[in-house]
Parts: structure tokens; sequence; C-alpha cells
């Protein structure tokens, strides 16, 4: 992996994942896509890693599939999120934002 | 468990791979990229797929999937490391279950199917019953059988039948054929039709008879060779020629077993209009939905409109019923309960033996264990992996146990063929499952408590240990599983002894008769003969006076029914003169003898004479009835007469007192009884031939010497009387040696318990006592140490056992004889017995604790 890209702390694909799919019903490459361009290129996400994932969620019963037509009209899986990922979500953005601004804290301080 | 195995559709997954793919290829283009070269590269960026989609695959696996095949390796694996120990277990468990699965068999088959009939358990027994009759449950008058059908709302149709052994005359030699009369619906009330041919049509039922018969597989087979072309051939019955209109199929065979023919009754013959001859077997057929109830109260109402319209003969009758199964089951129901329940100790001391040896083997994988949990296994996870090395091992024991059980059910056929429905016992399905439902529940019964013991954390914390593992605090719980098996066998070995006493006290009863060299026979004979009473009596006299001539013959008589095999109930009775005591009621059992039957049986004439030689007429009573009902007033000369008064019986007077012989079965006392004197109450009374030798060497000369004047008769049922006697205790005897064979076999199981636990626990102290050894114990005080420990769990679970047993020996009670449930000779030797046998089982491992070397133990640590 280049070095100016990082790789992402355990857990934390998920919880992007879910993310990205809240903003509407998105395909595997579409998600790729979109941690890609709005981490503008830091992150990005190997397909190995992405398809296990995206499956596990959907059998956790957080994130819906239904088949459906791209924009260029090919078969693709679209993922949404269900009412159970979106609570998900929500736990998981709040843990994530006291885990940083714990991690920020201990930074600056140790500075 | 594979079907739990849900993947998504591998299409589904390769769809959805191939779109990311191509997005990327079209990216990689729209990117200026030239179309190969995007390909090539997008190939390389996506990565291995078929990896990631094995991945996908792992991530829709159910876990219990991939545990499950995880615990069977491990299963297997264990198995394989122990084949020892795995065998007795697969074994213990095969025998066990087997034992178990085969009294179910039977006891499934006889009493828990219905019928082998569609559906059969519509079909219903009916009786006509008066408290006042003489017997006051009679068969039906073929009249009331047909008003009955008529006027009843319940029934889809009710018929009746009659059998009776007959001659067949149109062979070489007359043939004893079992006939069956049958009323009009008999094959409709069943619901089987001929196999070949048809069914008997309305017009057979008309007087005169058409003379038409259908006859059994049994009999196409054995005279026509099953050839079809036997439909409208002729056979020859009772004289009368008749017509084969059809073959019923083999599996059919009612209303006895060995039926050959059923023959259509007229309406309208003489013998079916009195509503006084009752004599029709009767069968109806519920109407579906019907309940017990509802068609018991409906027969009522017609029976008490028939009793309006003919208060003579139909006003002290009400109807009987009872489901046709209960009939044909009869009284085998508690015999093969108690031996279900014998089978069931017996598989339960099983497992108790499985669950202490698996105590003792969790102990030595302690280690094992430990290392487990400490590579992060959860308990549930140990638990899990230890119970399925035992399902493994269970439904290995159990496919044994299915064959025994196969096995058992072709040996019910052969040893035990008097047992109703004994046929129909086979291998099926059903039996199969119960096999499996046992294998399962003996594997969480002996399995759960083990795993659960042995994977506490506590014990787990052994890993630290040196590997020596210090047991003697635990021993408490392998020596409770002993005596909990000790505890079970004295249960069935008490059980069985109770029994065997049984036979004991049978063996020694003095019947008053002499059953040796006593050969029995009967003639065939039609009830057209009892037109002419005078006339079949002389024709009997002939017979008697032939079998009388033959040398090597004592004497020759006739009777009713077979002395020592149950026949009939008590009736009741009056003496035309006045009783001693008139308001005490007079029940006796009759039977019917020719003169010369005491004689014959070397029953004793004690005063008067039994039965002139010169007439047929009078009777005789034993001393029973003479104590019971003239105590010391004169008996002999009184007149003695049936209540109510029987139309075919004038009253007759006593002229003798005879001694008491037990002719109603060997195990019941005899009671008053009264001989009337009548060579031919029924046209084939059973004939008694008493010969100087063994009574079957004479079989052929007596088969010859009957042919030469009888040609159109035949002689069947030959055999010694003492072989009715003994077959009147086959199913006694069966289950006597059934159940001591479970018990001795719970014995062996216990020993073998007792032993193993002893010797692991001699094993597990080999340096405690090589320790003691060299500090200078005496050998034998180790052999005694070892010894009463075994013998003190035994001893317990020998007083729990015959608390046990105390508490349900009762359940035998009706089954035993001359012995009472509380029998202290048996509770005493079965203890002497168990502790004997504990004793040999500790003995051994005891024996080889003292052979322990204190030097080479030493040298271990």
């Amino acid at each position: 992996m280049p070095p100016d890209k990082s790789d992402l702390l355990q857990g934390t694909l998920d919880m992007l994942i879910l993310k990205i799919v809240a903003l509407g019903p998105v395909h595997g490459y579409g998600i790729s896509q979109r941690i890609r361009q709005i981490s503008k290129d830091v992150l990005q996400v190997q397909q190995g890693s992405l398809y296990p994932a995206l499956h596990r969620l959907e059998k956790r019963g957080w994130l819906k599939a239904d088949w459906g037509e791209s924009d260029n009209g090919r078969k693709a899986k679209f993922y949404s999120l269900s009412a159970k990922g979106r609570r998900q979500l929500a736990a998981e953005e709040s843990n994530w934002n006291r885990l940083a601004e714990a991690v920020s804290v201990i930074m600056q301080t140790a500075q | 468990m594979w079907p739990f195995f849900r993947k998504p559709g591998e299409s589904q997954l390769d769809d959805e791979l191939r779109f990311h793919l191509e997005a990327l290829i079209d990216e990689k283009i729209a990117a200026g990229i030239p179309p190969e070269e995007a390909r090539r590269l997008a190939a390389i960026e996506f990565g291995g797929r078929e990896q990631w989609k094995e991945e996908l695959r792992d991530v829709h696996r159910i876990p219990l999937v991939e545990s499950a095949s995880a615990n069977l390796k491990a299963a297997l694996r264990f198995i394989r490391k122990s084949p020892s120990f795995a065998a007795t277990l697969v074994v213990t468990l095969a025998l066990g279950i087997g034992a178990n699965s085969a009294v179910f068999s039977a006891l499934d088959t006889i009493l828990l199917r219905p019928l082998p009939f569609p559906h059969g358990d519509q079909l219903m027994a009916l009786t006509q019953v008066s408290p006042k009759a003489r017997n006051s449950t009679a068969p039906l008058a073929p009249v009331r059988l047909e008003d009955w059908n008529r006027m009843n709302s319940t029934f889809q149709a009710i018929t009746g039948y009659y059998t009776e052994d007959v001659s067949e005359t149109s062979g070489e030699v007359p043939e004893k054929l079992t006939r069956a009369w049958v009323a009009p619906r008999f094959f409709d009330v069943w619901g089987i039709a001929p196999a070949l041919g048809h069914d008997f049509a309305p017009e057979d039922y008309r007087f005169p008879p058409l003379n038409n018969v259908i006859i059994s597989d049994r009999l196409w087979r054995r005279r026509f060779g099953a050839d079809p072309s036997a439909i409208g051939k002729r056979l020859r019955i009772e004289g009368y020629s008749f017509n084969i209109a059809g073959i019923m199929p083999a599996s059919f065979r009612f209303p006895v077993r060995d039926v050959d023919l059923w023959t259509p009754t007229p309406l309208g013959a003489p013998y079916t209009t009195s509503r006084e001859s009752t004599w029709y077997y009767a069968i109806g057929r519920l109407k579906p939905g019907v309940t017990l109830d509802q068609a018991r109260a409906d027969l009522e109402t017609v029976q008490s409109r028939l009793a309006k319209q003919f208060p003579k003969t139909d006003a002290q009758w009400s109807p009987g019923m009872r489901p046709l199964k209960d009939i044909t089951v009869g009284n085998v129901r508690p015999s093969l309960w108690i031996l279900f329940g014998a089978v069931s100790v017996l598989l339960l001391i099983a497992c108790t033996n499985i669950a202490a040896l698996l105590v003792a083997r969790n102990v030595q994988r302690q280690r094992e264990i430990a290392v487990r949990y400490a590579l992060g296994a959860s308990r549930r996870a140990i638990v899990t992996q230890l119970l399925s090395e035992i399902f493994v091992l269970a439904l290995a024991g159990s496919a044994a146990a299915l064959l025994i059980a196969g096995a058992a059910a072709h040996m019910f056929q052969v040893v035990a063929k008097d047992l109703p429905r004994v046929q129909e016992i086979s291998l099926n399905p059903r039996l199969a499952l119960y096999t499996g439902v046992c294998a399962l529940l003996t594997t969480l019964a002996c399995g759960l408590f083990p795993a659960i013991h042995g994977t506490r954390r506590s014990l787990a914390g052994s890993l630290a240990e040196s590997g020596r593992t210090q047991v003697s605090a635990r021993n408490w719980l392998q020596w409770s599983l002993v005596s909990v098996q000790v505890a079970l066998a004295v249960t069935l070995l008490v059980g069985s002894g109770l029994l065997l006493r049984t036979f004991q006290a049978l063996g020694r009863v003095s019947p008053g008769f002499d059953p040796e060299h006593v050969l029995t026979l009967r003639i065939s004979a039609n009830w057209g003969e009892t037109v002419d009473m005078k006339r079949l009596a002389q024709r009997v006299n002939r017979d008697l006076d032939v079998l009388r001539a033959i040398p090597g013959v004592e004497g020759a008589a006739t009777s009713l029914a077979l002395p020592g095999v149950p026949f009939q109930s008590a009736a009741e009775l009056k003496v035309i003169e006045g009783a001693a005591d008139p308001n005490r009621k007079i029940m006796a059992v009759s039977r019917f003898v020719s003169p010369g039957y005491f004689a014959t049986m070397h029953i004793p004439v004690e005063a008067g004479e039994a039965c002139r030689e010169s007439s047929d007429e009078g009777a005789a009573v034993n001393r029973s009835f003479a104590e019971a009902y003239f105590a010391g007033h004169e008996v002999i000369g009184n007149h003695l007469q049936f209540v109510p008064v029987n139309p075919y019986w004038k009253a007759s007077a006593i002229r003798g007192i005879v001694g008491n012989a037990r002719e109603e079965g060997l195990e019941h006392e005899a009671g008053p009884v009264v001989y009337w004197c009548d060579n031919s109450p029924v046209p084939s009374p059973a004939f008694l031939v008493r010969t100087h030798g063994d009574p079957m060497a004479l079989a052929e000369t007596v088969r010859r010497k009957i042919h030469e004047i009888e040609p159109n008769r035949s002689v069947y049922e030959i055999s010694p009387l003492t072989d009715h006697l003994h077959d009147v205790f086959a199913e006694n005897r069966l289950r006597t040696f059934l159940l001591t064979f479970f018990a001795l076999t719970a014995v062996a199981l216990a020993s073998m318990g007792l032993y193993g636990t002893l010797s692991y626990i001699v094993g597990e102290r080999r340096r405690e006592i090589g320790l003691r050894l060299a500090l200078g114990a005496l050998r034998n005080e180790v052999v005694t140490q070892f010894l009463l420990e075994g013998l003190r769990a035994s001893l317990l679970g020998c007083l729990a056992g015959l608390a046990l047993a105390a508490a349900f020996s009762r359940l035998l009670r009706s089954m035993l004889y001359g012995v009472t449930s509380s029998d202290g000779v048996t509770f005493a030797a079965v203890g002497l017995l168990v502790l004997f046998t504990a004793t040999l089982a500790s003995l051994l491992p005891a024996l080889r604790a003292a052979r322990v070397d204190p030097m080479q133990v030493l040298r271990q640590e």
C-alpha cells in the first residue's frame, strides 16, 4: 500500500460503510469510490475487505440489499440502511466521537 | 445438519463482483487507458477473486455447522485414540438401547398401533350382557344382531361370526379345516375384499343356502398351489359340496389365525331364528367421528326398544361393547409394560455405567480441557465437544441396537408365537425413529452431567499441576453412580426372583389329576349333529370304545374342556331339595365329562359313584363343592339345576363326590366344581386317552383306528396333555425368562461398573499405595481397604435397591402365585447374590492394588 494512504482502524470500516450507505442506496463499487473521494484519496478500501464487510452487515440486518440497474444500465446490487443499521450508526458515531476526542486530547496534552 | 448451510447463490456473488470489476475497467478507459491495458490493470487491482469469494462464503456459513463438523472430527479422533474405551461404550449402549427397542417394537405393535385393518380403531366387539344370566356376557343371537344392525344410527355396519372345526372330504383323507360362519356384511365391516373372486352376494344369505365359500390364502396355497383357477372349484365340507367364490389376501386371518374358510350363515335357517340361541361373536364398525359413549348409548336405546317388543327374550339383555383391539390384545398388556419398564431400567443402568466411565475419563482429560480453556475455548464449546463424542458413539450403538431389535422381531415370532399380533412385529420406520430418539436421550443422560462436571473452571485450573491428579476427594461421585447401578439391578433382580419363585411354586403344586401319559385329540364334527343328541352320544361312545381297544391304552374319556386349561367362570346353580344355607348363592364351575373320565384322569372318587358307565346322566361334585354348600349334610341324592333354568340341561342327581382337582388352571385352588355326566355336550369334545407309555407313540395308531370307523371325519390336535398345560404358561414363561435375562444383564452391567470404577481408583492412587507399602503397610490391609470401599458402595446400593423393590414389587402382584410380593426368601437371596457378585467384582482390582511395587512407583517421582 502506498505510504500516503492510511490503513483503516480495525472496526471503523463498518462505520464508514454505514455512513456512506446512509446517504442513499449505493453499490459496492460506489462505496469504495466515495470513501476514496471523500477522504481525498487517503483511505482506499480493498475489495477483499469491502465485500465481506458488506455481507456481514447485511447478515446482521444493518444493511438491506436490492438488485437494481446502475447508471450505465448494468445489473448491480444496491445496499441501503435499515432501521437497525441507522441505530447502529448513531451508536458507532457517538462512540467514535468520544474516542477521537479522547485521542486528540491525549495527543495535545502530551505535546 | 447440512441443510442449515445456507449460501447466497453463487451466481449472485459472481454478479456482484463482476459489476465491480467492470466498473473499474470503465473508470480506467474513461481516464484514457486503452481497453486491453485497462482490463489488465483492473484485474490486478481487483486481486484474487476466488479468494474473496471464499471469504464471502465464510460470512454466510452458520457457525453451528462449522463447529459440528469440527466436533465430529474431534469425536472421531477421540474414538481412534482410545478404541477399547469407545468399544465398551458402544457395546453397552447397543445392548441397552437394543433391548429397549426390541421390547418397544412388541409394545408398539401390539398395544399402540391400530389393528391392521382400514381404520382399525372403528372396530368394536359387541356382546349381550345380563347380570342375571348363567354367563353374564354372551355372544349375540343372529336375529338380535340383524335388529341391532337395522335399528342403530352410530355404526356403519354390524356383523358376526362363529368358528368351528369341520371335515373336508374332497381329498384322499379327510382334512380338518377351520370354518367361520359369517353374518351378512362380514368383509365390509373389516374393510377387506377378496384378493381373487368376489365377496358373498345378498342371495348367499338367503335360505336355503347357495353353498358358496371364500377360502383363505393359506388353504389356497396348500390345496391349490396358489392356482388362480381355484375359483369355481369345489370343496366337500361336512358332506355338502361348496363352490369357491373368492380367495382372501394372506394378511386377512380373522376371526382366528388359522381360519381356512368362510361360509355365509343363511338368514332364516332354523338355527338363526331363535332369540335365545346366542352364538354370534359380533363386530361393529363405528361411523367416523362417533365416540364409544355415543355408540353405547345408541345400542342401549335400540335394545330397550327390543325389550318392549320382545319382553320375554330381550328384557334381561343389554349391549356390551369393547374396542376390538382390547379383546385382541387381551391380558398381555401388563406383561409388556412390566418388560418395557425392566428394559428401561436396564438402559438407565447402562447410562449410569457410561456416565461413571466418562467421569473417570474426563478427570484424565483434565489437562486437555485446561489447554482448551487456555486457548480461549468457551465452556459451552468444550461441553458440546464432549457431548458430540458420546453422540457419535450412541449413534453407532443405536445402529447396532436396531440390528438387535430386528433380530428380536424374528425371535418373538418363534419364541412367542401365541402372543397376539406377533406376526405384525417388524423393523419399521417408527422403530428406527424410536431408536434414534433413544440415542439422543442417552447422549444427554449419560454425557451431560459428566461433561458439565468435568469442565468446571476450578478443575480446569490444573494446567499448572504436574499432571498427577488428586482425585480421592471426588470419588464420592463415582461411588454414587456405582450405588445407583447396583440399586437398579437389585430392583430388577427382585422382580425376576419373584416370578421365578412363582414358577417354583407352580411346579410343586399337586394338580389332583395325573397329566402324564395322556394323549388328547379331537375328531371333527359339526353342529348339525346336535339335532339328534342320542345318535351323537352313540357315535362318541363308539369312538371311545375303539380307542379303549387299542393295545397300550389304559382308558379313554371325553370332556368339554381339557383339564388344567382355564376355560370357564363359575355359574349359579340351585339345589332342588333346598340348600343347606338357603341364603347362600351356589356358584360353581361346570364341567361336562364322559363316564370313565375320573378313572382316566386318576381323580379319586371319594364317595358314591361318578357317572355310571351304563347311563349318561347324573352329576358328581368335588370335595370343595360338598364342603362349601353341604357342610355336614347329605350330598348324594340331591338334584342340581342351572339358574336361570337352562332349556338344554335338565336337573341332575348328584351321585358321587370326587377329589379336588385343579382343572381350571394349576395356579387356582380347586373351587366348587360340578361334573355333569355327558360324553358329548358339543359335537367335538376333547378326547383323553391314558396310555401305558409315551402317549405320542400311539398317535398314528389312534389316527388309523379312528379313520377305519369314521372315514369321513378327521382327527386333529393330537398332542400330549402335558403340552397343553405347558402352553397355558407360555406367556408367563416368556415373561419370566425375559425379565430374568434383563435382570442378569443388569447385574452384569452393574458389576462391570463396579469393577471399572474400582480399577480406575486403584490406578489413580498407585502412588499413595506405593508410598504406604514403602512405609510398612501390609498388602492384605491394602486389599481389605479397597475391597471394603467397593463393598460399601454395593451395600448402600443393595439396600436402596431392596427398598425400591419393596415399593414397586406390588406391580407384579397379579402375576405371582404361591409367593407374596414382599417374599423374604427372594429379597434375602437377591441381596446375597448381589453382594457376592460385588465382592468378586471388587476383588480383582483390590488384589491388583496390593501388587503395586513401591520401588517402581517411587522411582516415577
